[in-house]
């Protein structure tokens, strides 16, 4: 589009620094996992590898790194399954209640965070089940359930169901088809769609602080509780890279194999 | 079995597990967590009391502070909101129509990495930047000024940060499609830039800008972690929190989050209205 020169210049230069208003930030709390002094002021005078080593020689942190991880695995399979069984369904089939189903798989999203987590700990306390890493999944699951459900159902609307008629066509049952021609042509959506969910569960707070309970952390629940404590301020640090890196690699693999804007959209 | 001869099995089996999931461990929660706002809570023996009652209602529209927390964390959103669409779309103009289709991919990229991740980090990284001795205060007192603390302004400008690429991405979804006809009709009919701007891009990237919206709004009214971080000012959703946490007091909680649930349904029957639920 032709633009005057000075607005297309003042464009980029706009972009220029939304740009690094939204990185600063990140690049910062990086740097500051490695600053050897304890209290956090500015500038930084010395650089230290050391809190590294002490983040994961401390068993709290160690305990919470693995807690997440085993909540994003769990988040992620409970999502795959759940959020590609209703893009087949969205997708392949007319119903009664569809576009009513469509929009209460994307509702905990839209929602206040704050809403879901307390309605699932009102239910859970409620019906007698005891908070842990089981119900931390469900929780995460909730919402990871959209992520998997928009990258497939995006990817089966560029699908043509031909392809797949032609498979039954030719002798293939169901199973055969979807073996021999869906899966594969869905593979990088689902690879994307886990990766999303991975990293959304792996950095969630909002909801966890409801349904985590007492005795069990996740990375960003120790974060939340030593955050405060002055001893613990450059392990809190360390964490929050930890937490950083696997929430931002997932999701940098995830556009990389949709490539483009379209799975990777909320 | 040929499955495929049999649409409506097939349709059962794929719905079963998802329906039964999201019947029992959503809905059934959101049908459990309004109920329980109907409750009350026995003031001596702290048990819950299932007797319907519009008490937990009653208390809030009748305590005062709970009406101002309220009026405020809208307000909030509301900033928050305008201030997205201001700063995204430059941005997203620039990512949708001037840069190459290269650039682009890397833009859009950068824009998402730091929308899908790092959110408590991100909250935190701020108190450091805006702590006493932080960076912020280190340089603007180069120039003899002082940053906002831990305050109201800094809630408004930690979740305006947190909560710019949701405004971001529709925007650039929108705005790429825009025919780029309907630019070319308005310069040759002697548009300059920025009445085509006005009238040409501007209406046709509304619902853009409303589905933007649901996320940056709702976002910032049930955020509890950036207010406890950044600042000593309640928003809905502190309170909500410490009903839970500190009083033990379910139902009220859940009455009280019942505004922000309003205001979101109300909210996304409206942005319906204007298409914004389709350019989500």
């Amino acid at each position: 589009m032709l633009l005057p020169r000075g607005l297309r210049i003042g464009l980029r230069v706009a972009t220029a620094v939304t740009l690094g208003f939204i990185y600063l930030p990140i690049i910062l709390i990086v740097l500051y996992s490695f600053n050897a002094s304890r209290v956090a002021s500015w500038p930084i005078t010395s650089l230290t590898l050391d809190w590294y080593g002490r983040a994961l020689g401390n068993a709290g942190v160690r305990t919470a790194l693995i807690t997440s991880i085993e909540a994003a695995v769990g988040a992620t399979i409970v999502s795959l399954v759940l959020g590609s069984l209703v893009a087949f369904a969205v997708q392949r089939h007319a119903f009664f209640g569809r576009q009513t189903l469509s929009f209460v798989v994307v509702l905990p999203l839209a929602l206040p965070g704050i809403v879901t987590g307390i309605a699932l700990n009102t239910a859970l306390r409620t019906v007698g089940i005891d908070f842990g890493l089981a119900t931390i999944v469900v929780g995460h699951a909730t919402f990871c359930v959209v992520v998997v459900f928009n990258n497939v159902v995006a990817r089966l609307r560029r699908l043509a169901p031909t392809a797949e008629q032609a498979s039954m066509d030719l002798g293939a049952d169901t199973f055969t088809t979807f073996r021999r021609i869906t899966f594969p042509a869905i593979r990088t959506a689902l690879l994307a769609g886990g990766l999303l969910a991975f990293a959304l569960s792996f950095d969630e707070i909002i909801v966890t602080n409801f349904t985590a309970g007492a005795s069990t952390q996740t990375l960003p629940l120790w974060i939340f509780t030593n955050y405060q404590r002055p001893n613990n301020l450059p392990l809190v640090n360390v964490a929050a890279v930890f937490v950083l890196i696997l929430s931002i690699v997932p999701v940098y693999v995830a556009s990389r194999l949709t490539s483009g804007t379209e799975a990777a959209r909320r | 079995m040929a499955l495929y001869r049999r649409p409506t099995a097939q349709l059962g089996l794929l719905l079963a597990a998802p329906l039964g999931w999201l019947a029992i461990a959503y809905l059934g929660s959101l049908a459990l967590f309004l109920v329980t706002s109907f409750w009350s809570v026995d003031s001596f023996s702290g048990n819950v009391v299932t007797t319907p009652t519009l008490d937990n209602y009653i208390a809030i529209a009748t305590t005062e502070v709970y009406r101002t927390i309220a009026v405020r964390t809208v307000v909030m959103a509301t900033l928050v909101t305008a201030t997205c669409v201001v700063v995204a779309f430059p941005i997203a103009f620039y990512i949708s129509r001037v840069a190459s289709p290269r650039i682009r991919g890397i833009l859009v990229v950068s824009i998402l990495l730091p929308l899908w991740s790092g959110y408590l980090v991100k909250v935190y990284a701020w108190r450091l930047i805006l702590s006493q001795n932080g960076v912020l205060n280190s340089i603007l007192g180069t120039v003899g000024l002082h940053g906002p603390g831990y305050s109201d302004i800094a809630v408004w400008l930690v979740e305006s940060y947190l909560w710019l690429p949701y405004m971001i991405i529709p925007i650039v979804a929108g705005l790429e499609r825009i025919p780029s006809s309907l630019l070319e009709a308005s310069s040759d009919l002697g548009g300059r830039a920025g009445l085509t701007f006005r009238r040409v891009v501007l209406p046709l990237a509304v619902p853009a800008v409303v589905a933007g919206s649901i996320f940056t709004f709702s976002l910032t009214l049930g955020d509890y972690i950036t207010p406890t971080l950044v600042s000593n000012t309640r928003f809905i959703g502190n309170v909500v929190y410490d009903f839970v946490g500190v009083a033990g007091n379910q139902p009220l909680a859940a009455a009280y989050a019942m505004v922000p649930v309003t205001i979101m349904l109300v909210y996304l029957l409206l942005a319906r209205r204007f298409g914004a639920l389709e350019a989500l």
